[in-house]
């Protein structure tokens, strides 16, 4: 389990907090999507996860391990992959095999052991074949899973993701929505930080965060309730959230806490069951 | 935008191809220096081996002349240099001012003509036919006698390793910020020389910035994916085969005779 207990953090003695006393837990095999406006501090909690950052008060402990022990950092690492916003900026391998066998590489695993890894990271994100291609040959989607891969090889318990749809066409924001969501499903911890709240529709949580803090810590259809009836300005709830608010508003006996249009369907279609005359 | 080619790795399963890299960077840098010091018969000798080798390389002839093409404008360069400025006994009247064309003049630019493509062949011999990760690989086990006097040579390794993997990645961006300029009424081919350096100055700060900030990202990437001083492994292991000794065998005998032969 990961814990964050107390944590502010600030870059720099005089800085201003960034982060102001955060308190979160993120269980194993938990799927917790992340929300908050620009520089509100996702994306440095998200570092401190795997130590990257360490707090300037409070602790952070991965199964245990303090995050400021540097003898630790190693194996912290290996327990919580990062995939960062930027694949660009984040795949170092001058092929796709080569990138992915960097985690393992530095965990000094004997070659025919990384090169299995590789095969099983890659087959795990669909891109079996793409094993000699070089980074600059691959489409914005492609080179997300190539790093989502490369953190994959590593074989972590947890895996963080900082936005890994933005930029990226409706196709490949489907696959790798859907390769975050086979993850959790195969039992990994994740920390999905993102602006469209409708890609997190599958997560157990939905923490939203502001200056610093955590301003809500719920199941994603209450979060998204919360979010529709205006409770954070500028942070848009699904569609389907913000029709159920304005339908309740209305007078209308629908539970707003759904998330999915089919069940958004199905109360409607109760709701009108219950009022016949009223029925198009 | 036109992939930029010279000396890139061309997959294969050729002799050469198979060849540890180790061997193929040792063996270059051999007939290198053998290059430099090659007589008239040596040349011939070491322009023949250049031949087998292309043959053994399975490569095709338009991809090595790919990689040559960017280069004959250099060439020729240092051919005229050497034609004009080499003194000597004139086999022609043919003088222009200050230029003169003598008989060692002559001589002179196609000895050094020779040497450059032949060197450039070496090493184009060499990219075409190793993987740029078997490549650094080799560098390092090579470098790596260096550990004792506390050179980072494994450090030195990724470092090459990553301006490889980030050459394509840098070239795609000057060529985004220049189409960004175009679309602005920027026009690079008209002009003189000096409004064509002036316009191609004004790139280098957005590069460097843009680079400068990648790195910084990497850098947290790489920490991130347990990146650190202590032993890293890879996808493979560099391993000496018969076939890697034979080929040392060779380039020592070969390297004994071109020396004998400019003995004689």
């Amino acid at each position: 389990m990961i814990v964050l207990d107390g944590v502010s953090f600030r870059y720099g003695e005089d800085g201003p907090d960034v982060l102001r006393g955060v308190d979160l837990r993120l269980r194993e095999g938990e799927y917790v999507a992340l929300a908050g406006h620009n520089g509100c501090g996702k994306s440095t909690l998200l570092k401190h996860l795997n130590a990257l950052l360490v707090p300037t008060e409070g602790t952070v402990t991965v199964d245990g391990l303090d995050t400021r022990d540097s003898s630790l950092q190693r194996g912290i690492r290996r327990a919580v992959g990062m995939v960062f916003q930027n694949p660009d900026h984040q795949i170092v391998g001058m092929t796709v095999e080569e990138d992915v066998a960097f985690g393992p590489g530095n965990l000094a695993l004997p070659p025919r052991e990384v090169r299995e890894c590789v095969r099983e990271a890659l087959a795990r994100v669909g891109l079996e074949g793409y094993e000699s291609r070089a980074p600059h040959t691959l489409s914005g989607g492609e080179k997300r899973l190539v790093s989502i891969a490369g953190v994959l090889a590593m074989k972590p318990r947890f895996i963080a993701l900082d936005e890994p749809t933005a930029y990226l066409d409706p196709v490949s924001r489907r696959r790798v929505l859907d390769l975050i969501v086979g993850l959790h499903r195969q039992g990994m911890g994740i920390l999905h930080v993102t602006h469209s709240i409708g890609n997190i529709v599958d997560a157990d949580r939905l923490v939203v965060m502001e200056r610093g803090s955590i301003a809500l810590d719920d199941r994603p259809e209450a979060a998204c309730a919360a979010l529709a009836s205006g409770r954070f300005p500028g942070l848009e709830a699904p569609p389907v959230a913000t029709l159920m608010a304005e339908l309740k508003s209305l007078g209308w006996g629908v539970n707003p806490n759904v998330l999915s249009i089919r069940e958004a369907c199905r109360e409607i279609d109760a709701c009108l069951a219950r009022r016949p005359g009223e029925r198009p | 935008m036109k992939p930029f080619r010279f000396g890139l790795f061309v997959p294969g399963e050729s002799p050469l191809h198979r060849l540890d890299p180790r061997v193929k960077i040792l063996s270059v840098v051999v007939l290198g220096v053998l290059t430099f010091q090659a007589s008239a018969e040596a040349a011939i000798l070491i322009t023949l081996l250049l031949a087998g080798l292309t043959g053994l390389s399975r490569l095709r002839p338009r991809h090595l002349l790919d990689a040559l093409r960017p280069l004959m404008v250099f060439a020729a360069l240092l051919f005229l240099i050497h034609l004009f400025f080499t003194d000597g006994e004139a086999p022609v009247s043919l003088s222009a001012g200050p230029f003169r064309i003598t008989r060692e003049g002559l001589r002179q630019g196609g000895i050094v003509v020779w040497q450059f493509f032949a060197l450039v062949s070496m090493g184009v011999l060499l990219t075409m036919t190793t993987g740029p990760s078997d490549l650094v690989a080799a560098l390092e086990k090579i470098l790596s006698p260096l550990k004792i006097l506390r050179v980072p040579t494994q450090d030195l390794a990724v470092m090459v390793s990553l301006a490889l993997r980030f050459l394509p990645t840098f070239l795609e961006e000057m060529e985004k910020l220049k189409t960004a300029r175009l679309a602005r009424g920027a026009d690079w081919r008209r002009g003189g020389a000096v409004h064509r350096v002036k316009t191609a100055a004004s790139l280098v700060v957005p590069l460097l910035l843009g680079a400068a900030r990648r790195a910084d990202d990497l850098a947290e990437a790489m920490e991130a994916r347990g990146y650190a001083r202590g032993p890293r492994t890879g996808l493979r292991e560099l391993r000496m085969a018969g076939s890697d000794y034979a080929a040392l065998a060779f380039v020592a005998g070969f390297s004994g005779l071109v020396l004998v032969s400019g003995l004689l």
